[in-house]
């Protein structure tokens, strides 16, 4: 139901009553918050596999943690979150960021774990898998000549290894499921679960996107000229203006507690936001490249406010995609241009300027900072916007973070192959 | 090289260098190694398989491994379920340079059965 208006039968509300962070701009919530309300940005230099001469040179670093091999005995992680070696085995970095961040969120939505495992609530996660753990256990099978191979080496680190271990660590007995669609992938897995709720297949849904932040992630990205060159911490990453050159990288986890309504009043959980509706559509048009006029995000954007039955009058903020890349940023303008005509002017800005851009993990880490401005009554800023490219005159791109409640927003997402997911936030009623 | 597809009879699996392979084991368990690839005794590879054992068990037991009786089994006592015992043949046949089966460890229960059949198939190793 991802098209359209909303299915009949449905009846449930999907609310968001917890959420977790692992990220380049701080590693829970309140860190998070002030990291947006403050516009600090979460990039630091790096020289990736130590070579000075690789032109990108920063990354949206993720402090706390380290791993400095694949080997989980030498990784770091906060000493706040215990991981059992029974656990640590199956995982990636990226799956201790996700680990950590759903510890964090089952928490902020006052959840025990074996209040998981009882059919009624399910998992979809999303990443891309670890390249830099598969490419190390690729490389034992060569040595080996193909006569072993290390046991955990698929489960530790394709696509889907995050559901394969958090689904079992967690008991979970309900739908499992990962999602593939490059930058994109989490707002699908966000979007899908707002599915099962509203047509009652599951009473609660755990959501989590993560990606590692490693060369072997980020640097094949240079490959397609996606990456910013530009050294400066400060700069590198500026959605919408007129010099960006490309996206900084980054890792982390999001994680989201989405929930019937009904239940979370039931039991008392406080009610961060509302999940009103979300929509997608394909460009038909690139395997990389957005389409010239933003036509698949345009579609996406006009399907997620059908679906959540709002006019594009009523949105007051758009957490739009912008990854800083000089075609992407053109065409998402082109389509918030065709969706917001008339009277209708919400507030834009894209905080991959502050985070970097987390490819699976985007879509619903842009998701928990919209329920984080609708919680906390503030807009994000339009972070290291100097010079507007001209495309963007007309919308309105605030210079910093405004003490403004919004009522209703709009989540942007766009991934390879023309893959967009838009979703639809408002204030509980 | 193609390495998917080479299939040179020239071409034999790399061994790894052991002394990275073991350097997250106790102090104790890589001196004892050590002493078996200059002696060759397969008695001093107890405590590198009391070791292994530990490094991969998904809960540390009460007692360390070195403190275990001989008949404690692996899977009910020790608590080391499919996947560890998978990654401790994986890690011995790496280190060691042997070739366990999947029959041949299915009929290994116990700790002393362990240390039985390792210190057996590395003497063929060594014989061989």
């Amino acid at each position: 139901m991802a098209a359209g208006t909303r299915n009949p039968r449905a009846a449930a509300t999907p609310v968001v009553t917890g959420l977790g962070f692992i990220t380049s701009i701080g590693n829970d919530r309140a860190a998070v918050l002030r990291s947006l309300r403050e516009l600090r940005h979460g990039f630091e230099p790096v020289e990736f596999l130590g070579n000075p001469n690789v032109p990108v040179s920063v990354a949206g670093t993720v402090k706390g943690f380290a791993f400095p091999s694949p080997h989980g005995r030498d990784w770091v992680w906060p000493g706040a979150y215990a991981i059992e070696r029974e656990v640590l085995r199956g995982l990636a970095p990226h799956g201790v960021y996700a680990f950590c961040a759903l510890q964090q969120a089952l928490a902020d939505a006052g959840l025990a774990a074996d209040e998981l495992a009882d059919g009624t609530t399910g998992l979809f996660c999303a990443s891309t898998g670890s390249p830099f753990l598969l490419t190390h256990h690729v490389n034992q099978l060569y040595a080996a000549r193909g006569e072993r191979s290390d046991p955990m080496a698929i489960l530790s680190s394709v696509a889907g290894t995050l559901n394969f271990n958090l689904a079992a660590h967690f008991r979970i007995a309900g739908a499992v499921c990962g999602f593939v669609s490059a930058c994109a992938s989490s707002s699908h897995a966000l979007g899908y679960a707002m599915d099962e709720i509203q047509l009652g297949r599951q009473r609660r849904m755990l959501v989590v996107g993560a990606e590692d932040m490693n060369a072997e992630s980020i640097l094949p990205f240079a490959a397609l000229r996606g990456l910013s060159t530009n050294p400066d911490p400060a700069t590198a990453s500026r959605p919408f203006d007129r010099r960006r050159d490309g996206f900084v990288g980054t890792g982390g986890a999001v994680a989201l507690v989405v929930e019937d309504a009904a239940l979370a009043r039931a039991r008392g959980a406080e009610i961060h936001a509302e999940l009103a509706g979300w929509g997608q559509a394909g460009d038909g048009h690139s395997v990389a490249a957005s389409h010239p006029d933003g036509a698949g995000l345009r579609e996406a954007m006009r399907r997620a406010l059908a679906d959540a039955q709002v006019a594009a009058a009523d949105v007051d903020y758009v957490s739009a995609h912008a990854t800083s890349t000089p075609t992407g940023d053109r065409s998402e303008a082109l389509a918030l241009h065709a969706v917001f005509t008339g009277g209708a002017r919400p507030r834009v800005s894209g905080t991959k300027a502050l985070t970097g851009h987390g490819l699976s993990l985007a879509g619903a880490l842009g998701a928990a900072f919209c329920v984080l401005a609708i919680r906390e009554g503030f807009i994000p800023g339009a972070a290291h916007l100097e010079e507007p490219d001209p495309v963007c005159a007309g919308l309105d791109l605030p210079r910093v973070s405004l003490d403004e409640a919004p009522r209703v927003v709009l989540n942007n997402s766009s991934g390879f192959g023309g893959s967009n997911v838009c979703h639809v936030l408002r204030r509980a009623g | 090289m193609n390495p998917s597809t080479d299939s040179s009879p020239a071409s034999k699996a790399r061994p790894v260098d052991p002394a990275q392979k073991i350097r997250h084991l106790s102090a104790e368990a890589q001196a004892a190694f050590r002493r078996f690839q200059s002696g060759g005794d397969p008695a001093d590879l107890d405590p590198v398989i009391f070791a292994i054992l530990e490094s991969f068990v998904p809960r540390q037991p009460a007692r360390p491994f070195v403190e275990q009786p001989g008949d404690a089994r692996l899977v009910d006592d020790l608590r080391l379920d499919s996947i560890a015992i998978a990654e401790v043949v994986f890690f011995a046949e790496d280190l060691l340079e042997i070739n366990i089966s999947n029959a041949e460890i299915a009929r290994v229960r116990t700790l002393d059965d362990l240390r039985g059949f390792i210190r057996q198939k590395v003497a063929a190793r060594r014989a061989g």
